[in-house]
């Protein structure tokens, strides 16, 4: 019997993008605690539905519900689903020129929790901490948030702000591509250790490695703007062998039927 | 309309008698920069310089007033409530056109340095200062020019002599007050010396007469090193025109830094001639203008020397139906060699209704060079704004951040010292509704 609580859900969520329906339904349950992966073919949905859910302006929600916590997360701003606790790590992070990110992070945790200074009592200390945890090199601290940083260390930065703005639900959008072997250890690490342990993680990925580090719970397929099938960990094993083809023909088979 | 103008004050209006005290000098200096400004026609509207504003703004509506603004005789007077704060090695004041104060603290008098109202500098010291009054921006510069040439009234002169280290900055105060005000600023720096100047323009002006014509001159001797900050905050009632020149000569590097927020209509000439081999010209420049205020920004940078390297990064930030025109002249002589030019203009519109040009004029005469240029104008990117906002960060707040980094690379290059006034400058400018 499952008894944890329900922490962050989703239903019959429908994503128009450009006036094209990109997602069609899609529906999800994440408890206290759970890991869940999200897979699919490219162009098939997983980031309009991570950047939709997350308030991206140009990715309009037309039908569905979603809430975190409990808390209906549909009528709420980006800057309010991100104060309700959801996190989105981006699949292709943007620099922001002129920003430091030790300012950035100051700055996002002070308005976050709405110009609370004594947030930031400890703020040194931990970001000195994290960033040896992600084993990030401390000038970044003083570089341009993502102004010029290499694709994984665009990653890195990610799972740093997650450790730093510590959200209860984590929209981790192929946080893997990108990252070199090693770094694809140390990042899995953080997740593990950052990801809050009383939230839910949801991870998008195209590829098994990650998930020798980072158990999932769950695993979901999306094609064509539907989850067309979920399973426990050995479904993302059977993918990374067969890859989607399979998937894709009981689909079809079920569909003729 | 242009010649009609100068023909009735040609026929109106002769040049005022010798003033009890002046020298016959400065007088005649004057009385022919009147006659250039009574030549000249208005600037026509054709080149990029004068395309985008119109120059009857800056002609003064009642002469007969500014000819009877005789220089600003100093104050003289110690113990006046205007100390040299902790910060500057010297503080000069010009109020309201009626009084020029300068402070300078004992260490660097004691060092030779002259900081003194322009008009008592010029009159004990025509041997020295009168070599360079106008050999920069002079009568034949322009009509403005000319009119300033013939009708200062208010300004500063000073002197760092050779291996001179000064290490804070010198503070000029510049207030025009209701008046127009026609000041200059002259500044001969000698070799291998070093100083930072802040000329701050601020206050209230009237509204039916432009509020100042300024001109700055700027010497900078063999590997001296000169740091020029233009502050202009007038009130948003004024208009202002200010033509700068420096030249730098063998070796010798000057940054300029414009700092530009108030006036309704602020109009800026700008330039660096590199003289000496190895010269180093930088112009910083940040421009935050709203409501309806017009930026009219020009700089030069005239490379006469080989090895002279020159770079400019301006920065325009525009809101409600604000507009600015910045025009870019990069001139390298023939004869020089191995010259590097570079120049960039960003421009961020926080609205629609704002409007920015951008223009590049490069004239580039030898063969050896390395010259970059680039523009770029747009709104603040939605996708940036997203991106902080899925972090927790109010919209208000998410946007100061981008406009603060949007300059703060042009900011982290001025002195340290002086980089928290810009951006608070920046800051207040955006205020809190947005
Ligand atoms: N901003 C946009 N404008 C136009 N079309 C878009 C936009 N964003 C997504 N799409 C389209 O929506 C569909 C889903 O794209 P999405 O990025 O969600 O896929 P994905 O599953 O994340 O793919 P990948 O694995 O390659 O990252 C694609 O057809 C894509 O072209
Ligand atoms: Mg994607």
């Amino acid at each position: 019997m499952n008894e944890k609580k329900v922490i962050f859900a989703f239903k019959d969520i429908h994503i128009e993008v450009e006036g094209k329906e990109v997602v069609k339904g899609v529906s999800l349950e994440m408890r206290e605690g759970e890991k869940h992966a999200l897979m699919g073919p490219n162009g098939s949905g997983k980031s309009s539905l991570a950047n939709a859910l997350a308030g991206h302006p140009n990715y309009t929600i037309t039908r569905g519900e979603a809430f975190i916590n409990g808390k209906s997360l549909l009528e709420m701003d980006a800057t309010e689903r991100a104060r309700a606790g959801l996190f989105l790590a981006f699949q292709y992070p943007l620099a922001i020129p002129g920003v430091t990110v030790a300012n950035f992070l100051r700055s996002a945790l002070k308005s976050k929790y709405n110009g609370d200074e004594n947030i930031l009592r400890e703020f040194r200390k931990e970001l000195n901490e994290k960033f040896q945890a992600l084993d990030i090199d401390k000038v970044f601290a003083t570089r341009y948030l993502n102004d010029g940083f290499s694709g994984g260390e665009k990653k890195r930065i990610e799972i740093l702000q997650m450790a730093m703005l510590k959200p209860q639900v984590c929209l981790l959008d192929e946080t893997d591509s990108g990252l070199d072997i090693d770094a694809l250890r140390i990042v899995s690490k953080g997740i593990n250790e950052f990801a809050p342990k009383d939230g839910a993680v949801l991870l998008v990925t195209h590829y098994q490695r990650m998930l020798n580090y980072v158990k999932p719970d769950k695993v979901h397929v999306m094609m064509a703007g539907q989850i067309v099938r979920s399973g426990g960990p050995e479904l993302a094993l059977q993918l990374e062998e067969q890859g989607y083809d399979w998937i894709e023909k009981e689909v079809m088979k079920a569909v003729e039927v | 309309m242009t010649t009609q103008t100068t023909i009735l004050e040609k026929v109106k209006i002769g040049f005022r008698p010798l003033q009890p005290g002046e020298p016959d000098w400065i007088y005649r200096i004057r009385r022919e920069a009147w006659d250039r400004y009574l030549e000249q026609p208005l600037p026509e509207r054709v080149q990029n310089i004068w395309r985008y504003t119109a120059p009857e703004s800056f002609l003064a509506k009642n002469i007969d007033a500014l000819m009877n603004l005789y220089p600003v005789v100093p104050d003289g007077s110690n113990g006046k409530p205007y100390p040299v704060t902790p910060e500057y090695a010297a503080i000069g004041y010009n109020l309201d056109n009626r009084m020029t104060v300068t402070k300078m603290t004992p260490e660097i008098s004691a060092k030779g340095v002259v900081f003194k109202d322009i008009y008592s500098a010029l009159r004990e010291n025509e041997g020295f200062a009168g070599r360079f009054l106008g050999k920069l921006v002079g009568a034949s510069f322009g009509k403005f020019e000319a009119l300033n040439l013939a009708l200062w009234n208010t300004g500063f002169f000073l002197y760092i002599p050779d291996n001179t280290v000064i290490e804070k900055p010198i503070l000029m105060n510049r207030h025009p007050g209701g008046q127009f005000t026609m000041g200059r600023l002259l500044v001969v720096v000698g070799r291998n010396s070093e100083a930072t100047i802040i000329d701050d323009y601020a206050g209230e002006c009237r509204l039916e007469d432009p509020a100042a014509n300024s001109v700055v001159e700027i010497f900078v001797g063999d590997s001296s090193r000169v740091r020029y900050v233009n502050l202009q905050r007038l009130s948003s009632r004024c208009s202002s025109y200010i033509t700068q020149r420096a030249q730098v000569e063998q070796n010798g590097s000057l940054y300029s830094i414009f700092g530009a927020m108030g006036s309704a209509l602020s109009k800026v000439n700008a330039g660096t001639i590199l003289n000496g081999k190895g010269a180093d010209s930088r112009m910083y420049g940040v421009l935050f203008g709203d409501n309806g205020q017009h930026f009219d920004y020009h700089t030069m940078h005239h490379h006469k020397a080989s090895e002279s390297y020159s770079n400019i990064d301006f920065k325009v930030i525009l809101k409600d139906k604000a507009n600015s025109a910045y025009t870019g002249l990069i001139r390298i002589e023939k004869e020089t060699a191995n010259c590097e030019a570079y120049q960039e203009n960003r421009n961020l519109l926080l609205n629609k209704g704002t409007r920015a040009e951008s223009i590049p004029e490069l004239e580039i005469l030898a063969d050896q060079v390395r010259c970059t240029h680039g523009a770029t104008m747009g709104p603040i990117d939605p996708e940036m704004l997203f991106y902080l906002e899925s972090r927790g960060v109010a919209r208000v707040e998410a946007v100061k951040m981008i406009v603060g980094g949007f300059v703060e690379p042009t900011i982290s290059q001025i002195p340290s010292d002086l980089q928290p006034v810009l951006r608070n400058l920046v800051l207040d400018k955006l205020g809190s509704e947005l």
